[in-house]
């Protein structure tokens, strides 16, 4: 097997778009799997999560693959176009490249690589997820005067919730089918419930799942399925919503903020579906929603201009089915992976894509759109979690091996994010809001542990004069500018550094 | 205090990102200048107290004798033990002893029934036009607006926390943040090579030459922030000690008060501070909720300013008290109340003329079951602007004629 390293990709922002650059100079070095051991490790231990990535990745191009074998593939260097639009389709479209997937990529093409990016099989969580790594039914907290039960089921949860989140962070750094964790990802922070409130894992980790099942089907499906889970009813009071005493927070959010965006209904329709979202019943630590019939309003009611009735599922679908949801939707998934400054186009492409409410149908279309993916305009802040987590793939760190969790967890925390704790049912800000002084000091000092831990044999085995070039084509990054370059040639000789100050460079931390 | 109260409303995504602007701020300064370049004394200081997630403002100022009040709201209303009287009418929640000392003292302005014409109920949307003040859809606060109309100084309006606040967000500059414990900055080959990397790019896009400079920044905090940040926070000598008025308990918005006492001690050319507690999304069981938060927010203020009375700054500092909408007046089935419309503003500080402002929406006038809005709070800002941050009120609000005349110099 060969890997194929840039050995220059002179990469000028200011060049014309799609210039052609000369020749760059290529080497065939041999490829180890040493090199990439996230590639290989089956980090959820009885789930299929991960079959071997650059293994299969090569298997499935072995035409590309022979050519490359032959160094026939490549007459030119990618434009810092081409450079660009892989950058953003693997680091918003997934958490960023392995250890030379992005030179991968480069080779593929950007039609080839989106086909491949789309194409990579839905590997279902098994049901033995729970029973594997003991997370449950925490029952009842016990009364607090019985100590012994009462410290055994803190701890009992405490475990549970550092068992989840060290779970999802490493679908996230692991998952073969990196779309669908980035898009499962967008949806933790659409359908944002925190455990603040929930207080029980087994009821987040639920959730998380359900997000994960739906996060490239049928979005009247999700939101039928999100509107009777137990984390989110129970989050926004929908259990205490009675036909004589509406509570309507559930009601209103499920119109502005997960189906159909605010102002695209009325005061009163929120309250006539804060009606029919009765008779749902919680139990708190198992989140199993209960219907009861008696108690649900079961009459028809006018909403947005229709006199139906509804239970809560139905509700969903009819709101899902307006055209403002389809409105509403792709702009979220527009401020989310393309631009929080930018407008939707005008065009309306995205939302006819989103006819059928099929998500994957509308990633599809958005990644397709030529005008999209090379506008150079709509550069994105990675937001903490995506910028850790792309480290961690880049740095080929397992969250299995010698690696302290609870620190990468509380770097996020004081970042102001961390999984399954969003600070609102809004979600978390985008963008600027990621640039403060606070999160520059945040993002060097955890830098500095995950530099201190990878995998820096990609660069190491580089010679110090190519250092810079690998390090760019390592972390998908479109080019270093001039002055990024003059900060990482005097720490070519301190692996350590060299790699903090990447992963800190505005080349990283904002994806082109 | 439980959960509830700790659901942040740090930032609204609804209303987008912060405007594209680069807070070209060199927090060195933060420290050098509170030692080299001391705000005179005398000037006025702002501190905001934005309280995110909807305060009940009829479980805060209690119409604690009426009977509509008590009927609508049978679970959560407040009987004549739970409150400390004002007036015949209206009384503090029972947990605001620290806000009740300073009403006596004549420092507690109150303005009855705030809000905005055709209230909107989105916590995003409304808690938008409450930080831009504005109805259309900007991407700037109204204390943004105010640092662009002034001398640029990184240090002129500061948030404390790790995410800046829209409010802060102007058109060419912004106010700067903050973090708690203030910041650890690397040294050596990684310190110089990182001032390297913060330095201009003329192939950034605008967020990389923000990333860059935000990253400047760090280094230039100078070790004279250090000691600041050290030293005792300036005495409440003035508060009992003992259970009751000094015995809040530490919340966050206790700590980010005494950082922003300690800066103000010392010297920082700071005209404006921004603070936040969140929480008061009180859709079920209120009552307790509502006034630990409420304790909180006394306690602290009156810790805060019994603070600031025992330096050389005392007559300065106004603070300004705010949610983005007040309750419904009837309870929900959960003890709690949803989202609604007006609710009362709270204006601190030894120069305010304490007392009531503003109508008192009547609770037998209800319009679509809210209480009316009788006074816009963009009167409130335009007093502020004119009276404390000493700018005319049009450079910020557009033309806007009202006042609240809770301060008179």
């Amino acid at each position: 097997m060969v890997r194929v390293t840039y050995h220059s990709h002179p990469a000028s922002a200011n060049a014309k778009p799609r210039a052609k650059y000369s020749r760059p100079q290529i080497s065939v070095i041999p490829f180890s799997n040493q090199r990439y051991p996230a590639l290989t490790s089956a980090l959820v231990a009885g789930s299929n999560l991960h079959r071997g990535g650059a293994k299969e990745f090569t298997r499935y191009f072995p035409v590309l693959h022979l050519l490359r074998l032959l160094n026939l593939y490549i007459d030119e260097v990618a434009s810092t176009e081409e450079r660009r639009a892989l950058s953003r389709l693997v680091h918003r479209f997934g958490f960023g490249p392995r250890p030379g997937e992005f030179s991968q990529l480069l080779t593929l093409g950007l039609p080839a690589a989106i086909e491949f990016t789309l194409s990579r099989p839905q590997l279902d969580i098994p049901e033995s997820i729970f029973s594997l790594h003991g997370i449950g039914d925490l029952g009842d907290q016990p009364a607090a005067n019985n100590i012994s039960r009462f410290v055994e089921y803190t701890n009992n949860k405490k475990f549970q919730l550092g068992k989840i989140s060290s779970l999802w962070l490493s679908w996230m750094v692991e998952g073969e089918n990196q779309l669908l964790e980035r898009m499962t990802w967008f949806w933790h922070g659409h359908w944002a419930t925190s455990y603040q409130k929930v207080d029980e894992p087994y009821v987040m980790f639920k959730q998380l799942l359900t997000m994960r099942k739906y996060a490239l089907g049928n979005f009247s499906d999700f939101a039928a399925s999100m509107i009777m889970d137990g984390a989110l009813v129970y989050w926004l009071d929908g259990q205490r919503n009675t036909i004589k005493a509406p509570n309507e927070n559930l009601s209103r959010e499920m119109m502005e903020l997960f189906t159909l965006g605010v102002n695209r209904y009325v005061e009163a329709d929120v309250k006539e579906s804060a009606r029919v979202l009765t008779g749902y019943q919680v139990n708190k630590s198992s989140g199993i929603v209960t219907f009861v019939p008696t108690l649900h309003f079961s009459q028809p009611i006018k909403l947005l201009g229709s006199t139906q009735s509804f239970d809560a599922p139905s509700l969903a679908r009819f709101l899902v089915a307006r055209e403002d949801c389809a409105q509403f939707i792709t702009e979220r998934i527009w401020y989310r992976f393309i631009s929080s400054n930018a407008p939707l186009p005008a065009s309306g492409f995205l939302q006819k894509s989103f006819t059928s409410r099929d998500l994957s149908v509308l990633i599809k279309s958005l990644l397709s759109d030529n005008s999209v993916i090379y506008n150079p305009s709509y550069s994105q802040v990675k937001s903490p979690v995506e910028w850790m987590v792309s480290s961690l793939r880049a740095l080929s760190i397992s969250l299995t091996s010698d690696l302290d969790v609870d620190f990468l967890f509380n770097r996020l925390d004081a970042m102001g994010q961390r999984p399954f704790f969003p600070p609102n049912v809004g979600g978390w800000p985008a963008d600027e809001a990621w640039l403060s002084t606070s999160s520059a000091q945040n993002r060097l000092s955890t830098a500095q542990y995950l530099a201190s831990r990878g995998d820096l044999s990609p660069i190491s085995s580089v010679s110090r004069a190519s250092r810079i070039d690998a390090l760019a084509d390592w972390l998908g990054i479109v080019g270093f500018s001039d002055r990024t370059k003059n900060a990482l040639s005097g720490a070519v000789n301190d692996l350590p550094r060299l790699v903090t100050l990447a992963l800190c460079s505005p080349e990283y931390v904002v994806n082109a | 205090m439980d959960t509830i109260s700790r659901r942040r409303f740090i930032q609204l995504t609804g209303a987008g990102a912060l405007a594209a602007v680069a807070p070209s701020l060199t927090i060195e300064d933060i420290a050098n200048a509170a030692i080299t370049r001391p705000l005179p004394l005398g000037t006025p200081i702002l501190v905001v107290v934005t309280l995110y997630g909807g305060n009940d403002g009829l479980s805060t100022v209690v119409p604690f004798q009426n009977s509509i009040y008590q009927s609508l709201r049978p679970q959560i209303a407040l009987s004549e033990s739970e409150v400390l009287p004002l007036d015949n009418e209206l009384a503090l929640n029972g947990s605001m002893t620290g806000i009740k000392s300073l009403w006596d003292r004549n420092q507690v302005a109150i303005i009855r029934g705030v809000g905005y014409p055709n209230p909107d109920r989105s916590h995003f949307s409304s808690m938008a036009i409450w930080q831009s003040a504005s109805r259309q859809a900007v991407r700037t606060g109204w204390l943004g607006r105010w640092v662009d109309t002034q001398n640029e100084d990184p240090l002129l309006a500061i948030s404390l926390g790790s995410v800046l606040p829209p409010l802060l967000a102007g058109n060419k500059r912004s106010g700067s943040v903050l973090p708690l414990g203030g910041l650890k900055i690397p040294t050596g080959n990684l310190a110089s090579d990182c001032k390297k990397l913060s330095l201009t790019s003329a192939s950034d896009s605008p967020l990389q030459a923000l990333a860059a400079r935000t990253l400047g920044n760090l280094f230039q905090i100078s070790d004279d922030i250090t000691p600041i940040l050290k030293a005792p926070a300036p005495p409440a000598s003035d508060l009992p000690t003992s259970i009751g008025g000094n015995a809040g308990s530490e919340t966050n918005l206790t700590q980010q008060l005494e950082i922003v006492a300690k800066l103000i001690a010392a010297g920082a050319p700071t005209r404006v501070w921004s603070v936040s507690l969140g929480g008061f999304d009180t859709h079920a069981d209120e009552k307790r909720a509502q006034s630990a938060l409420l304790g909180a927010v006394s306690n602290s203020l009156s810790r805060f300013l019994s603070q600031i009375r025992s330096t050389n700054r005392k007559s300065d500092v106004v603070v300004l008290a705010y949610s983005e909408f007040g309750r419904r007046v009837r309870g929900n089935a959960s003890q709690g109340t949803d989202h609604g419309t007006s609710g009362p503003v709270f204006v601190l500080g030894e120069k305010v003329k304490g007392g009531f402002y503003g109508e008192n929406p009547s609770l037998s006038a209800l319009v679509n079951d809210d209480l009316k809005v009788t006074t816009d709070f963009r009167d409130i800002y335009a007093t502020l602007l004119e009276k404390v941050l000493g700018t005319a009120p049009e450079r910020v609000l557009g033309t806007w004629q009202g006042r609240t005349p809770f301060i008179v110099v």
